[in-house]
């Protein structure tokens, strides 16, 4: 007893017990709710059954009922196109950002940080700004579109199901592009200039330059923000309550938005559950990806 | 072209880049001081013909701001305590060996923090609402994001202290401090700052959460303010005056904070997520 107070408080024991009050924690509360939403997706679960532990199993068939549901593909599809219409807005867009305020000049790197705003706001704040800029009639933007002549009529983003999911995307890419631009500046700073130096001098252009060297050296950055991209692209949630709410009819409704309509709004967990699921499956190996394109740098 | 010629010329375009992004934030702040009408005008206006400064007093009286404001607060502290508390120490350790179990340890975090919350408030909830949780609704989101966003600042705290030289502590150690005494006397107060921008990330993150508070918190007058901007727009709203007013009140300290501390926020951001 006492040599484990004394290890406690001077040596290993100190550091477990810091190590295990935090992973306990986490454990408990975020890969317990994991293990019980895989057991909830094989329950029925309702309001009536919420509080009792003894529900009754269905097997598989909340997973038969959900891929027999006419709107699942249509949402997983729009899943689909908002995870890579946004990623690739936000990392185009924030490449070329990246890119200019790679150019030193006076106040480059305060007007570059000053672009972060967009993701420090809350996700509902956000949501509630472009809902207003995407506004059919009213809207700044079709006001904007109009004036340049892209468009003849107002586009009614939210309501029309054509446009809906878009007017989702273009707001996320709006979010999501200063932390791409940031990423991708901490990794633009890393490439020694020396090689461009070398470079330049076996008379390489600016755009060989660009393929020969930024690109190869950049790859495991690129590949970290992509994956790090898709993380929080599927962690998005907030724009759709506030822009859409997955309407019209599904129209803009996207997988992880679904989980939660299904369990909060029609009080089916079980589904809910089933939906989160197989989410969950795609996040992991998102995570994968991007655990191992940061391992050598996580170990320092 | 000569040197200054260019810097000025970028720093020209940088601006108009920075203009064009930032629009959508300038728009919310023009739209809170138009009239109820000049909001429906077209052409819209671009700068208010008469700025209405009232609308603010009448929004936060009527919708009850200093509620809600005060719920995301508590929210937001509540988390940030229960985080540090937990997440420091864990940081510390993780920072300071190197092993296999250290990189289980962190690989268990990585994987801990990508889950959406959207998708795991459907267990939390019924989890929670079986062991009687939802009888104090702000605890159990307090703890709901604690769970979501520990990750992150352990990852942020422990990039900190490995810039801490180990040689330091152990100096104190030779010198007859405890454990305890040289990680409260040496490590924390050298790794301060960066605890104190990661926590303060935490922060911002916390005052804006939506999915937990929205799904847990039943009572309108326990809910942040998040949840009542959410409930503020109606599908059919046209009062976007007030909701933008709505908006800037609660965002504008984020904003101010921000800026304010923008090197210090944007450079522990970036040893966290890629180093």
């Amino acid at each position: 007893m006492k040599s484990l107070f004394s290890s406690m408080r001077d040596g290993l024991g100190f550091d477990i017990a810091l190590v295990a009050f935090a992973l306990g924690f986490l454990l408990l509360m975020s890969g317990l709710p994991l293990v019980y939403n895989v057991v909830m997706s094989f329950q029925e679960v309702d309001m009536f059954s919420l509080g009792t532990f003894s529900r009754p199993f269905v097997g598989l068939r909340n997973y038969i009922d959900l891929f027999a549901q006419p709107e699942t593909y249509p949402i997983l599809l729009n899943t689909l196109i908002f995870v890579v219409g946004s990623i690739a807005g936000q990392f185009l867009i924030g490449f070329g950002l990246a890119l200019f305020f790679w150019v030193n000049f006076p106040g480059a790197s305060w007007l570059r940080g000053l672009f972060l705003v967009s993701w420090v706001m809350p996700g509902l704040v956000v949501g509630a700004i472009w809902n207003w800029i995407l506004s059919g009639d009213f809207g700044v933007l079709n006001f904007i579109l109009r004036e340049t002549g892209l468009i003849d009529a107002n586009i009614f983003w939210r309501s029309d199901p054509d446009y809906s999911l878009y007017a989702v995307i273009i707001a996320n890419i709006w979010l999501g592009t200063s932390f791409n631009m940031i990423l991708l500046s901490v990794g633009l700073s890393g490439i020694p200039g020396d090689l461009y130096e070398a470079a330049e001098l076996d008379g390489a252009n600016a755009w060989q330059r660009f393929w020969t060297i930024t690109l190869p050296m950049m790859r495991s950055t690129i590949g970290a923000i992509i994956a790090l991209g898709l993380i929080f692209t599927l962690q998005q949630f907030d724009l759709f309550a506030a822009i859409t709410s997955g309407g019209p009819n599904n129209a803009s409704n996207v997988t992880q938005y679904w989980a939660w309509e299904l369990s909060f709004r029609q009080y089916d967990f079980g589904k809910g559950a089933t939906v989160s699921v197989v989410m969950i499956v795609f996040v992991m190996i998102a995570a994968m990806v991007y655990v191992r394109s940061t391992r050598h740098e996580v170990r320092g | 072209m000569n040197g200054t010629t260019r810097d000025r010329l970028m720093l020209a375009i940088a601006i108009v880049m920075a203009a064009i992004y930032l629009f959508p934030l300038y728009w919310m702040y023009v739209t809170t001081l138009k009239s109820g009408s000049e909001v429906f005008a077209t052409p819209p206006s671009f700068w208010p013909a008469s700025p209405q400064w009232s609308t603010y007093a009448f929004v936060w009286e009527s919708r009850n701001m200093g509620r809600y404001l005060w719920n995301s607060l508590v929210i937001a502290f509540g988390s940030v305590a229960l985080i540090s508390v937990l997440g420091v120490g864990c940081a510390y350790v993780l920072a300071r060996y190197r092993n296999a179990w250290v990189d289980v340890g962190l690989f268990l975090i990585l994987m801990l923090q990508v889950l959406p919350a959207s998708l795991m408030i459907t267990p939390i909830f019924v989890g929670f609402s079986q062991l009687g949780m939802l009888e104090y609704p702000r605890l159990a989101v307090i703890i709901a994001i604690a769970a979501k966003s520990m990750p992150f600042f352990v990852v942020l705290v422990r990039a900190t202290f490995m810039s801490v030289p180990q040689e330091l502590e152990e100096a104190a150690l030779v010198d007859g401090n405890s454990r305890i005494g040289a990680f409260f006397s040496i490590v924390l107060p050298l790794a301060r700052n960066g605890i104190l921008v990661s926590a303060l990330l935490i922060f911002m993150q916390a005052f804006g959460e939506f999915v937990y508070s929205k799904s847990i918190i039943q009572a309108a007058e326990l809910q942040p303010a998040s949840v009542g901007l959410n409930s503020f727009m109606g599908p059919n709203t046209n009062e976007w005056n007030n909701i933008m007013a709505y908006a800037t009140m609660y965002v504008t300290p984020i904003l101010a904070i921000f800026v304010l501390l923008q090197r210090r926020i944007v450079s522990g951001l970036t040893s966290g997520a890629l180093k």
